[in-house]
């Protein structure tokens, strides 16, 4: 009798957890899973549109093995791009954990500061960055300065980094302009470790600099990766990356299959670093 | 006697010595501070690290302001790089005019308003699910939340146009705001990761109250959770907006040619219809730069303004939403 109320009480509750979450998954299907399945089936066929609707021919992996290996184009733009994104991950991550340990100091004038950082979130994902880049405000004026340009044409000459590194330089401020969410959660994240534990560092005598390794790198280590996470996916779903200015409307499954292979590599990329990151905390726990 | 002597010289030495060494002590605090966070030293490496950072920041929207009210004759001048002789608003009314202002504004905050708005609804209900509900599969939504996150907009977005066109709502500005009713659209799995944070840090003591009052959950929700929420709401509703009002992706790839657009897609018009003006030298680089400016500063003032507005609450409702825990 009793059981029969509580497993009454189980399933209402249920229920009631199911009225929550049925917009988001009606969402999810109507908005993901239709279009994702609908796109790899697209991507296996020939699509052609007819004045009455379109037509699929099936085509097999025609595209997938004309993209892949018929042509080098889809190399020609991925590749330098992923070097960017190496060089430039490591960089947000960096100058967005300086900055928010810098902004988490007690002095005056910082809510003013803080303004200023968290104004690049407003700009960053609109138009006018670009705009910004082409009009050269996108380079640090050292560079010309001390033509670190010609410096790296003789260091990186025959490898195929020189251009990316270039590139990166080129467009350095930028790369600080993308830092603005990742500042936001890092500072948001500083705020959770506790006082206590840097009292208890400096009454045992432990230096800032032993305290930042010690505790403060450590306490910020989820974050770490959830803003790697966060920057990896920016920058891939950045609309105006060149692989992305590949995929257009034109030939349907043609560019379902380059969408699919496109989202394969993230997925593969992520999962790396995902590895990657827990190796290195794990060794760095064990140490 | 001379042993006496001594000993207060010694004395008055030792006394010095010490005041010298106090003083220094001082001195050194001040500098340097008794921890090295705390003195003057650090203090003016912050600043002078900040002060750097922000002018790089800060530089291309002064320049951006500055350019925007120059006229022909300041803009060609070289020793004018700041200071324009006189403000000349010719620039803005042309960007004003090419823009279409008043029509594209009010097509992006409608936009913009309706989807933060429908954001912080549906994903607040499916973050506060996650956080707080028990049911069956709640790891596998999670994981499909995961996904959600990283799939790239480009890869759905085909099919979605194909729908659209089915539906009828291809060319419709109602085709942008569909996909945030159900917690989607722009970054809407990155909302419901925020809310499910904001969430799980709540003490537990809430529900229980709630079931001896022998509330339904749906308006426990409503009366008690989703009030709490306000730093998570103020959060997502900014990001919503701007991170909308920006999008020019979404608007080109559903809206097409229609002739009503949001202000950031008519910007990009504009752009182009500029530079194809450039390239048959109908006007001078440095003119068309600055209408361009003045087009930018003008699709950028509505958020602007609001983020000053809310820059004190939002820096706050920041540290409060426990982002990620």
């Amino acid at each position: 009798m009793r059981s029969k109320k509580t497993m009454k009480a189980k399933t209402s509750r249920h229920l009631e957890a199911l009225l929550f979450v049925a917009p988001w998954i009606t969402g999810f299907l109507l908005f993901m899973a239709f279009p994702l399945g609908f796109s790899l089936y697209m991507s296996f066929h020939k699509v052609t549109v007819l004045p009455t609707g379109l037509k699929y021919d099936f085509q097999g992996f025609k595209y997938y093995s004309e993209l892949l290996f018929g042509s080098s184009a889809l190399y020609d733009n991925l590749i330098p791009f992923f070097q960017e994104i190496v060089i430039m991950v490591p960089i947000i991550l960096v100058f967005s954990l300086f900055i928010a340990i810098m902004l988490n100091q007690d002095f005056p004038g910082r809510m003013l500061f803080r303004v200023v950082f968290f104004l690049p979130i407003i700009f960053t994902s609109g138009h006018i960055l670009t705009e910004f880049v082409n009009q050269g405000e996108g380079t640090l004026g050292f560079l010309e300065r001390f033509s670190i340009g010609e410096y790296l044409d003789q260091f990186l000459s025959d490898s195929s980094w020189a251009k990316p590194v270039k590139d990166v330089l080129n467009r350095f401020v930028l790369v600080l302009w993308y830092s603005g969410v990742q500042i936001l959660i890092f500072l948001a994240g500083r705020q959770t470790i506790s006082k206590s534990s840097y009292e208890s560092a400096r009454i045992d005598g432990a230096t800032p600099w032993e305290v930042f390794w010690k505790i403060t790198l450590p306490a910020m280590s989820p974050f770490i990766l959830l803003n790697l996470i966060y920057t990896v996916v920016d920058m891939f779903t950045f609309p105006y990356n060149p692989v992305i200015e590949l995929i257009n409307t034109g030939n349907y499954g043609y560019n379902s299959a380059l969408a699919w292979i496109y989202f394969v590599v993230i997925v593969l990329f992520l999962a790396i670093l995902l590895l990657l990151f827990l190796r290195m905390n794990r060794s760095a726990r064990s140490r | 006697m001379i042993g006496k002597v001594n000993t207060v010289k010694w004395k008055a030495t030792q006394l010095k010595k010490r005041w010298a060494r106090d003083g220094l002590h001082t001195v050194r605090y001040a500098v340097l501070g008794r921890e090295v966070n705390r003195g003057l030293l650090f203090k003016l490496f912050i600043y002078w690290i900040l002060l750097v950072t922000s002018y790089i920041y800060l530089n291309p929207i002064f320049k951006m302001l500055v350019k925007m009210v120059m006229n022909e004759k300041d803009l060609n001048d070289p020793t004018v790089t700041w200071i324009p002789h006189e403000l000349y608003f010719g620039h803005l009314e042309k960007a004003w005019t090419a823009l279409k202002y008043s029509q594209s504004l009010f097509v992006s905050i409608g936009i913009s308003t309706l989807v933060a708005l429908f954001h912080v609804v549906a994903c607040g209900l499916m973050g506060y699910a996650l956080a707080r509900m028990q049911f069956p599969f709640k790891k596998l939504l999670m994981f499909l939340l995961v996904l959600a996150f990283i799939i790239p907009p480009q890869v759905i977005v085909l099919p979605m146009i194909i729908m659209y066109t089915k539906l009828g709502l291809q060319g419709k500005l109602f085709s942008l705001i569909i996909p945030s009713i159900f917690g989607f659209g722009i970054k809407g799995a990155l909302f419901v990761i925020i809310f499910r944070q904001f969430y799980t840090t709540q003490p537990k003591e809430l529900e229980e109250a709630a079931k001896i009052d022998g509330a339904s959950a749906f308006k426990f929700y409503w009366k008690v959770m989703f009030p709490l929420a306000k730093p998570a709401i103020l959060v997502v509703s900014l990001f919503s907006f701007v991170w909308t009002w920006n999008d020019t992706y979404y608007p080109r790839m559903f809206l097409g040619q229609s002739p009503l657009v949001p202000l950031a897609t008519q910007m990009s018009r504009v752009d182009a219809s500029i530079s194809s003006m450039l390239a048959s030298e109908e006007a001078p680089l440095v003119l068309v730069e600055a209408i361009k400016m003045s087009a930018s500063f003008l699709s950028l003032l509505p958020p602007l303004l609001i983020f000053f507005f809310a820059q004190r609450y939002f820096v706050e409702s920041v540290e409060r939403t426990g982002l990620v825990e």
